[in-house]
């Protein structure tokens, strides 16, 4: 059995306003192994962001656990969360986040730059990355000048550039056809591999849950697991997501 | 349902056409108060915005308002009288005394009658031979006369504004009051002291003999009914005045008191009918003591006082045609003249009242910006352009009429607190109160602010939300060819370079005017008024070139930022590089702001300099000697010079003659003396220096020193002859040789003009050589000595000395002229040092507020932008020091910038600002800058934008990385 890298015990998050209080998630406990793909999957407003965020310690929970390398990571100091979220965690937004103002090389160095590095260094580290997600010359271009995958590409780089051991993507292909998401989720699993990174994504596409080995489906923040073969059935068109598979094979 | 929904989204029902109107005004109204509640802080900048500028406006309105009524006031309450009347034909006095008591200006005519008084009679018979006085029949017990002022009891109330009294300033019924050189006498002739309290005789003369036809008898004086035995002296005095009524009726000389020196005050009461008739008959001329009512006088206006009085000269003069009017109007002008370039030096506040509105402008356009989502959800919900402005127009009016009563208010409160405090820098209760005592408030003014300030707040709203309106139509449109483009940017340039043209040629115009001429009036003040608006115009016109050239050097600064900032400087360098709007603004504003900030401490600093070397200069020497009374020069320079610690003394003889038409002070002097002992400048000769001119006075008798004005007006050249005439009390005319022009002299001030300070008694001034006055004049008296002190001496010592020695001389008295009307007016309106700092530190706090407005802004703007940052690793502590350190890089690259160009503005504006500064150029002004008060002001700009900034920031950063990332979307 593989050990433990994430052990989720009794999350539950509210979110209270002066209105209402919202329980998103009621009590929720799983555990990621190291290298492990996990797919979170549900409808929206299941939990589902939540989760990521909680997992990557930029949303704090209401009660229970979540243990990093044993340890409770909201227990730590606000410096140790940075360095959590700086070192342990690579997050990819649904949304990319790409500061506006900064070039592509620039968006991917930001990590690097935070770490400590010289720009120099964080220069060819970036330069690299983006070479490996096929965006080498695209480099000086802003965001504004890429498309949605390009923008979600960079996303991969920037999340992977200081080799973090947890790769969280939140919808990585949900602004994004479906040939792109498909090439995206590709790449991020070809880079999560290589890279021996746990690799946690949420999708409310159940083709993409094919290419988990662990799924996990929240309903109104509860969690009902099932296996990858559940969704067998569903009806899509494999053919369409013939080069993923292809991809696979040729890992 | 949101926020946003829950404001604009109502509920629809059946309603009436009325219902519907009046429903959907509450609405309105619920949705711009739900707006402001939702917005305090938004609405808290702009409200303190338009507070800030609208009360610093009010309160120098009213504060400049209330200023001129309680400073006349007190001017006129420290003048004697304003008028004298007098008339050859006496049996029409009554009618005048009737007629001018019942004018609406007047508050009091009081008579005056002249004659003289005679103690030590009491044993001499009607044929005692009393003349010379200093050879009478009986030297060892002698008569003594003295002038006799004979004026009613309530008259010495205003008379005593000209004396320092010992004991009681009174006049009642049995009392005289004596002068102290009258008092000295008397101790010789009884051979006791005498103090107030002490009776005495006294003999009222109803007629002067007239000597020339042998009235040499004590029967000529016709006393005989005018006895008045056991009288008290209440008091004793000495006179102090300068420019008042009295001065002008009984002054000698200068400052001397002329008939008031030596004589006796008598109460008129005291005299029967017959008794003044005789007086009367006699030919000694009563006059009629006139004392305005100050709130009449100054009825339209201080620069209508010297009008109102003049008119009531002509009200008696066409009814009276035999009545002489003496208006005390030069006096009253100077006040009208100091208290108009007082007025005038508030208009240094401009660029401090300009900055104010433009921090409005700034942070009213921040605050429509942060609402443009708001606008765009309208205009989703299907507002139209006309139902969104109306609703931020109920917001403008709902704020400014709350900022408007509250600046009145602040404004007042302002106005009474700067002079309560400004005089001394203690609160004055007594000025307090006074204030609201005299409280105006101009409508006008308050109108004109508002409409200026509120006016230009709506229409910067307004254009902004119609801009946001319109984006996507306005953006549409602005799909140019490049030419077009090129065109529109050449035209702007093309006009901007053209304004700032204008308004460098205005400011050099001006300048012009003011450099002619170093004693300033109206015509320089005005120039110069009008110079300093269009300079600040040119100062804000090079702030936007400048910061424009800063925002472009700071782009290509990144080796700099790198080794400042290490591992912050790559971001630090992006945010910089990128140059946001809010970014490129502050750049400006603060670049203005220092800009102004180092002007006003130079400008400051170097009035301030000035002020030191003038009154250093108006001194004269280490130690100036004023005598109350004239003295024999060389006497006393021998006496004086005997006195320890004195080293060299010169000593003045004086005396009033005519140059053409006008009448001059002379003064005599030993030249080569007055160069070793007086304080020269180079600027104090035109066109040579003090030790030729001086030099070449002293070689020949005939030498005469001039003002250069007198030979430019009288078309002379050094080297030509000229006379001089009416040598008062000595000969008719002399021949001069103009050997130099003079602008000014230490100790005798400027050579040509009104110089309050000085109190001169006439325009101009001439120097003769002292040798002449010796032999060809035949004066040896003057009233004023310069000396040098020995070294090591203690001045203090050497003061206290001299007039414990002589009781009527005053050394190195602190102020020359202690009635200058400019130290009323610094009661109420503070000295313009302290206009010029209440000015600095009003842009220092609008510097301040503006870093404040502007790091709030920026990091609203950039919330979501520091939540990827947190959310990818960063750290809260290393976001914070990088906003710290881009506010730093453009509060220092602006110092940097700023203080020179400040100091650079400051030389230019000394050039025009003069005749605001001071009254006349009696040492050239050089600039000169106080780097200490220069540095604290910019510390605590730095210092406390720095700081204000740190809780901006943690209060900004403390938010939900997942809610701000949830707002990007």
């Amino acid at each position: 059995m593989a050990i433990s890298q994430i052990e989720v015990s009794n999350l539950i998050k509210t979110y209270s306003s002066r209105a209402e209080e919202l329980t998103v998630l009621r009590s929720i406990s799983f555990k990621i192994a190291r290298g492990e793909v996990v797919c979170f999957l549900g409808t929206s407003g299941s939990g589902k962001t939540t989760t990521l965020n909680l997992l990557a310690g930029i949303d704090k929970p209401t009660a229970g656990k979540i243990y990093y390398g044993g340890k409770d990571i909201h227990e730590w100091s606000t410096d140790q969360l940075f360095e959590y979220r700086l070192k342990e965690i690579g997050f990819i937004f649904q949304e990319f986040y790409l500061l506006e103002h900064l070039s592509a090389l620039e968006n991917v160095m930001v990590p690097i730059i935070l770490d400590g590095e010289s720009e120099e260094v964080a220069q060819d580290l970036a330069l690299e990355l983006l070479n490996q997600v096929g965006l080498g010359g695209r480099a000086l271009n802003l965001p504004q000048e890429l498309s949605s995958g390009e923008k979600q590409r960079v996303c991969v780089a920037r999340a992977i550039v200081n080799n973090p051991s947890v790769l969280i993507a939140d919808e990585p292909t949900g602004t994004l056809d479906s040939k792109t998401g498909g090439e995206i989720m590709s790449l991020l699993l070809r880079l999560a591999k290589k890279n021996k990174m746990a690799m946690i994504y949420t999708t409310h596409d159940p083709y993409f849950t094919k290419l988990a080995s662990k799924i996990i489906v929240l309903q109104k923040g509860k969690i009902i697991e099932h296996s990858p073969d559940d969704f067998e059935d569903i009806g899509y068109d494999k053919s369409r997501f013939e080069f993923l598979f292809k991809g696979e094979k040729d890992e | 349902m949101n926020e946003l929904d829950k404001n604009y989204v109502g509920e629809e029902k059946e309603q009436s056409f009325l219902e519907k109107i009046f429903s959907g005004f509450l609405y309105n109204i619920r949705l711009i108060l739900k707006n402001i509640r939702n917005r305090k802080k938004s609405m808290l900048i702009i409200t303190i915005g338009l507070v800030f500028s609208l009360s610093v406006l009010f309160t120098s309105s009213i504060w400049t308002e209330t200023s001129q009524l309680i400073i006349a006031d007190d001017y006129i309450e420290t003048l004697d009288y304003e008028m004298y009347v007098s008339t050859y034909l006496t049996n029409a006095m009554d009618a005048v005394y009737a007629y001018t008591v019942d004018d609406y200006i007047v508050r009091q005519v009081d008579w005056y009658l002249p004659t003289v008084a005679l103690f030590n009679f009491e044993d001499k018979g009607p044929y005692y031979r009393w003349y010379p006085e200093d050879n009478q029949e009986n030297m060892s017990n002698p008569v003594s006369l003295t002038s006799a002022h004979l004026v009613s009891s309530r008259a010495i109330d205003r008379i005593k504004l000209n004396l320092e009294v010992e004991g009681n300033a009174s006049l009642n019924s049995g009392e005289i009051m004596m002068s102290y050189v009258q008092a000295k006498q008397l101790e010789v002739v009884y051979n006791k002291t005498i103090s107030p309290g002490d009776n005495v005789t006294v003999a009222i003369s109803r007629r002067i003999p007239n000597t020339d036809i042998g009235e040499h008898q004590m029967r000529f004086y016709d006393i005989n009914e005018t006895i008045f035995a056991n009288y008290t002296i209440s008091g004793i005095y000495k006179y102090i005045g300068y420019n008042t009524v009295i001065a002008k009726l009984l002054g000698g000389l200068g400052n001397t008191g002329g008939m008031l020196l030596d004589s006796i005050f008598f109460p008129l009461e005291d005299l029967t009918g017959i008794d003044r008739f005789i007086i009367d008959s006699n030919g000694l001329l009563p006059r009629l003591l006139v004392k305005v009512d100050a709130q009449q006088l100054r009825s339209g206006g201080i620069g209508q006082m010297p009008d109102n009085l003049h008119a009531l000269s002509e009200r008696i003069q066409i009814r009276f045609f035999h009545a002489y009017c003496y208006i005390l109007s030069q006096e009253i002008q100077t006040m009208a003249n100091e208290y108009a370039r007082t007025f005038s030096s508030t208009t240094l506040f401009t660029p401090a009242i300009v900055s104010t509105i433009f921090l409005t402008i700034l942070a009213s356009q921040m605050t429509v910006k942060k609402r443009k989502e708001e606008i765009a959800f309208l205009r989703l919900r299907g507002a139209v352009s006309g139902q969104i402005i109306a609703i931020f127009f109920g917001e403008f009016l709902l704020v400014s009429t709350f900022s408007l009563i509250l600046s009145i208010g602040t404004g007042i409160l302002m106005a009474a607190l700067i002079p309560s405090f400004g005089h001394d820098g203690f609160f004055s209760k007594t000025l307090f109160t006074r204030y609201f005592e005299y409280l105006q408030i101009s409508p006008y003014d308050i109108e004109i602010y508002s409409v200026l300030v509120l006016g230009i707040y709506l229409g910067i709203t307004l254009l902004n939300v119609i801009s946001f309106v319109r984006k996507d139509i306005h953006e549409s449109l602005i799909i140019t060819v490049r030419g077009q483009r090129l065109l529109g940017i050449g035209v702007k340039v093309g006009a901007f370079a053209l304004t700032l043209a204008g308004f460098i040629f205005l400011v050099v115009d001006y300048s012009r005017i003011v450099r002619a001429s170093y004693s300033f009036g109206f015509n320089t003040l005005a120039a110069s008024t009008n110079a300093l608006l269009a300079f600040i115009a040119v100062i804000f016109f090079i702030s936007y070139f400048v910061s424009t050239g800063i925002n472009h050097l700071l782009k290509t600064m990144k080796k700099v930022h790198n080794y400042i900032f290490k591992q912050n400087s790559f971001l630090i360098h992006k945010n910089i590089k990128r140059q946001t709007k809010s970014l490129k603004d502050l750049t400006f504003f603060l670049l203005l702001i220092i800009c102004l900030l180092t002007t006003f401490v130079s400008i400051r600093s170097t009035t301030m300099q000035n002020n030191v070397l003038e009154d250093a200069y108006r001194r004269g020497s280490d130690i100036r000697i004023d005598s109350f009374i004239p003295v024999n020069i060389t006497e006393y320079e021998e006496k004086l010079g005997a006195i320890e610690g004195v080293d060299k003394i010169v000593g003045f003889q004086s005396i009033n003659a005519i140059v053409g038409s006008q009448h001059v002070d002379v003064y005599g002097v030993d030249p080569l003396k007055f160069l070793e002992i007086g304080r020269w400048t180079d600027n104090s000769f035109a066109g040579t220096t003090p030790e030729t001119a001086l030099t070449t006075l002293a070689e020949g008798d005939s030498n005469i020193v001039l003002s250069n004005y007198i030979v430019e007006r009288l078309e002379f050249a050094v080297g030509e002859n000229m006379s001089v005439t009416d040598f008062r009390g000595g000969p008719f005319t002399l021949q001069f040789n103009v050997s130099s022009m003079i602008k000014s002299a230490p100790g005798l001030g400027i050579a040509h003009g009104y110089d309050p300070k000085m109190s001169r008694e006439n325009f101009e001034w001439v120097l003769l050589k002292e040798d002449v006055f010796l032999n060809q004049i035949g004066i040896h008296n003057g009233t004023l000595f310069l000396a040098t002190a020995e070294e090591g001496a203690d001045l203090e010592v050497i003061k206290e000395e001299i007039e414990e020695l002589f009781p009527l001389m005053k050394v190195n008295p602190e102020k020359i002229n202690p009635d200058y009307i400019g130290y009323f007016i610094i009661k109420y309106i503070p000295h313009i040092s302290i206009t010029l700092l209440i000015g600095a530190v009003i842009l220092n706090i609008i510097g301040v507020i503006y870093v404040l407005i502007s790091t709030d802004f920026i990091l609203g703007q950039r919330r979501q932008e520091y939540a990827v940052i947190l959310a990818l690793g960063g750290n809260q502590g290393k976001i914070r020091r990088m906003l710290v350190g881009e506010i730093a890089v453009f509060l220092v690259s602006t110092l940097l910038v700023g203080i020179p160009l400040g100091i650079l503005s400051s030389l230019v504006a000394l050039t025009f600002l003069k005749p605001l500064l001071i009254p006349h150029e009696v040492v050239t002004m050089t600039m000169h800058i106080d780097f200490g008060l220069l540095a604290i002001m910019v510390v605590s700009l730095c210092v406390a934008a720095i700081l204000g900034v740190i809780p901006i920031i943690r209060k900004q950063m403390k938010y939900e990385i997942v809610q701000e990332l949830r707002a990007i979307v």
